[in-house]
């Protein structure tokens, strides 16, 4: 019951923030663009058959056009529109929700209610994601309504982006409340989820220089610290491979459209090489790994913010 | 020693609380206060004396670097009875994106107060906050006065045994606060114990049962109004005309004179009336002879006044029921 009220709460929260609803635009726009665009065997036409023109390579009728096309739509929804754009506007509108929360005045009806402090933290906290499930849930599901209605692809593996982008917020959103419950202030929160975000990056592409520099990797205890510390951070770089993954259309490398090695010059096939090799990295890494250690690492992040939480007066 | 069973008599029993902020502000030094069932008690003091730290400590807001007691037979901080407490904080904030309606609704889901009972508690509080009419307006377009209606309407929502108010009169206009002292009343007919904070001592004395001043994280009084006030009666004989030609006279009474009013500390009635005699003797016209009862805030000043002569008051004794 009590859990159910935070959730409401949280629900009517969200919607009163002007940033709901620029993402809900930002979903509308992109279901009006794919309805926009018709593929009809190795026919693709643009703006509602404005124009069209033939190709293969996103044939839905064939095995390589579907898996074209929906390795190209995840990668650039799952990762650019909902995985980059998304999360950075669902982290600058969830970043008010603890400081509002704890404002002075606010919190002291709440806290002289019977609910124990780590127990209204973590309800709280969990009820904030309901903005990212909403989103979420709204921006996959329509998109995967489209596919399958206006382009007959349809890929129910695509859904589980759902719950992929939720863990992907939920990673960098712990950081955001361990801020918020340490300085109260929604701009701090903010700035630094979005360093820590470049961070985990950084140190989870570190150990990939060193196979750029083989003689990098001579210095073990130097590498074996490398490789240690990119385990700690969560896997917020493996969004869009697991998205694919789920969506099992195929490597995203691989769909790579007609990459003729025989043309291709020794530049473009270096770049491939080691597109490849980053590609090989995160595809060995098993989805419990990334997953998992992510969320530990958000788990122990919790524990400390709630620690915070449940010590402080107010 | 005082029994279990006596312990859990008091709705309110705090025993030695005690709160620093930030290692050096002291803001209670050691605080005793006994509310009994079905009681007004009313925290009185001046602004920065630390009633509002002990209410939070009470609603397990602020955690007390020492205190013992219980609230409702249970110890200070358990969980479970603050189901049964209602609590109006000061300067509060409510979430601005809601209605006053939905306000009641959110505060009384998280107290534990089943569905079905919602509606109807939320409806008939309202109303009798007199807030009935503005129950769909969202809370930022809410004036203070309004704020505070649907604060106390909040404090009542989970029907509790106990109300602990911070400055209920907060906000309020002369018809708001008449209204709380009403209110208070009503509560406590329903048989609910009332705990108020409040700076402004003449507002709410005349509704409380019991009083304790608290000064600077003591207490420097506590009791009945009527105890309280007891030892502090004086008589005032008002004259037509300037009684400074007696002024000796009667100085050996005790009384004082201040051009046509005599006054004179105490209740001893035999010591009035020898007094009567002696402005009747010198041929003054007594237009009035009025007993003047203390009120709490004259015993503030006095309070204040002593504490600057003789330093900060010693704890007091818990009374035993
Ligand atoms: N959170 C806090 N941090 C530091 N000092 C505080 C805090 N809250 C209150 N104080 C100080 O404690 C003292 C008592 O304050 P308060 O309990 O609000 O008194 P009252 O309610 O009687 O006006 C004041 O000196 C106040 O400045
Ligand atoms: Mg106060």
């Amino acid at each position: 019951m009590q859990f159910w009220a935070l959730i409401v709460d949280s629900f009517r929260e969200s919607i009163d923030r002007k940033i709901f609803w620029v993402l809900v635009g930002v979903t509308a726009l992109v279901a009006l663009a794919m309805l926009s665009v018709g593929f009809h065997g190795d026919s693709v036409s643009l703006f509602f058959g404005m124009w069209s023109t033939e190709t293969e390579r996103f044939n839905p009728l064939m095995d390589y056009g579907r898996a074209n096309l929906v390795g190209f739509v995840v990668y650039l929804l799952a990762n650019t529109v909902m995985g980059w754009i998304g999360i950075t506007l669902m982290i600058i509108a969830t970043a008010g929700a603890f400081p509002a929360f704890m404002e002075r005045g606010a919190l002291d009806v709440v806290l002289a209610k019977p609910i124990s402090r780590p127990r209204l933290f973590l309800y709280k906290y969990l009820a904030t994601m309901v903005f990212v499930v909403l989103q979420g849930a709204f921006f996959f599901g329509l998109t995967f309504l489209i596919m399958g209605l206006r382009w007959g692809v349809w890929v129910p593996g695509y859904l589980f982006c759902i719950v992929l982008l939720v863990l992907l917020f939920s990673y960098l959103y712990c950081v955001s409340v361990l801020v918020a419950v340490k300085t109260r202030s929604s701009v701090a929160a903010i700035l630094l989820t979005l360093l820590a975000w470049v961070a985990f990056a950084l140190i989870h592409q570190a150990p990939v220089v060193f196979d750029e520099f083989p003689e990098l990797k001579e210095r073990r205890t130097l590498y074996t610290a490398v490789r240690v510390a990119s385990w700690i951070p969560p896997k917020t770089g493996d969004f869009p491979y697991l998205a694919a993954r789920w969506s099992r259309a195929g490597a995203s490398i691989d769909a790579v459209p007609f990459f003729d090695t025989a043309t291709a010059s020794d530049l473009d096939r270096e770049d491939l090489d080691r597109a490849r090799k980053v590609e090989e990295r995160e595809i060995s890494k098993s989805q419990l790994y990334s997953i998992g250690s992510s969320l530990l690492f958000e788990i122990v992040i919790v524990l400390w913010a709630m620690w915070i939480f449940a010590r402080k007066d107010y | 020693m005082v029994g279990i069973t006596e312990m859990t008599n008091w709705a309110v029993d705090l025993i030695d609380v005690r709160k620093t902020y930030a290692k050096t502000i002291q803001a209670l030094r050691g605080v005793n206060i006994q509310v009994g069932r079905g009681e007004i008690f009313g925290l009185l003091g001046p602004n920065g004396a630390g009633k509002t730290t002990l209410v939070k400590i009470m609603m397990t807001v602020v955690r007390p670097n020492n205190a013992f007691g219980t609230l409702l037979g249970r110890p200070l901080g358990h969980r479970g009875k603050l189901a049964r407490i209602g609590y109006l904080p000061e300067a509060h904030r409510f979430p601005r994106y809601l209605t006053g309606e939905r306000l009641l609704h959110y505060y009384a889901a998280l107290a534990k107060v089943p569905r079905s009972r919602r509606k109807d508690t939320a409806d008939d509080l309202l109303n009798r906050v007199g807030m009935a009419e503005w129950a769909g307006m969202r809370i930022d377009k809410y004036s203070k006065g309004m704020l505070q209606r649907l604060g106390i309407a909040q404090a009542l929502m989970n029907d509790p045994e106990l109300v602990v108010l911070d400055e209920p009169t907060d906000g309020l206009d002369p018809v708001g606060r008449r209204d709380v002292r009403e209110l208070l009343l009503e509560l406590k007919r329903d048989g609910r114990t009332v705990f108020l904070n409040s700076h402004l001592l003449s507002e709410l004395e005349m509704v409380c049962d019991r009083v304790a001043i608290l000064v600077d994280g003591l207490v420097a009084r506590q009791g009945t109004l009527d105890e309280l006030t007891e030892e502090t009666v004086e008589y005032r004989i008002t004259c037509a005309t300037d009684a400074g030609t007696v002024k000796d006279k009667v100085k050996a009474l005790g009384a004082s004179v201040d051009a046509n009013l005599l006054t004179l500390p105490g209740h001893d009635t035999a010591r009035v009336n020898a007094a009567i005699d002696v402005l009747r003797g010198a041929g003054l016209v007594i237009e009035s002879v009025q007993p003047h009862r203390f009120s709490l805030e004259d015993i503030l000043v006095q309070v204040l006044k002593d504490q600057s002569t003789t330093g900060p008051p010693t704890p007091m004794a818990r009374p035993v029921q």
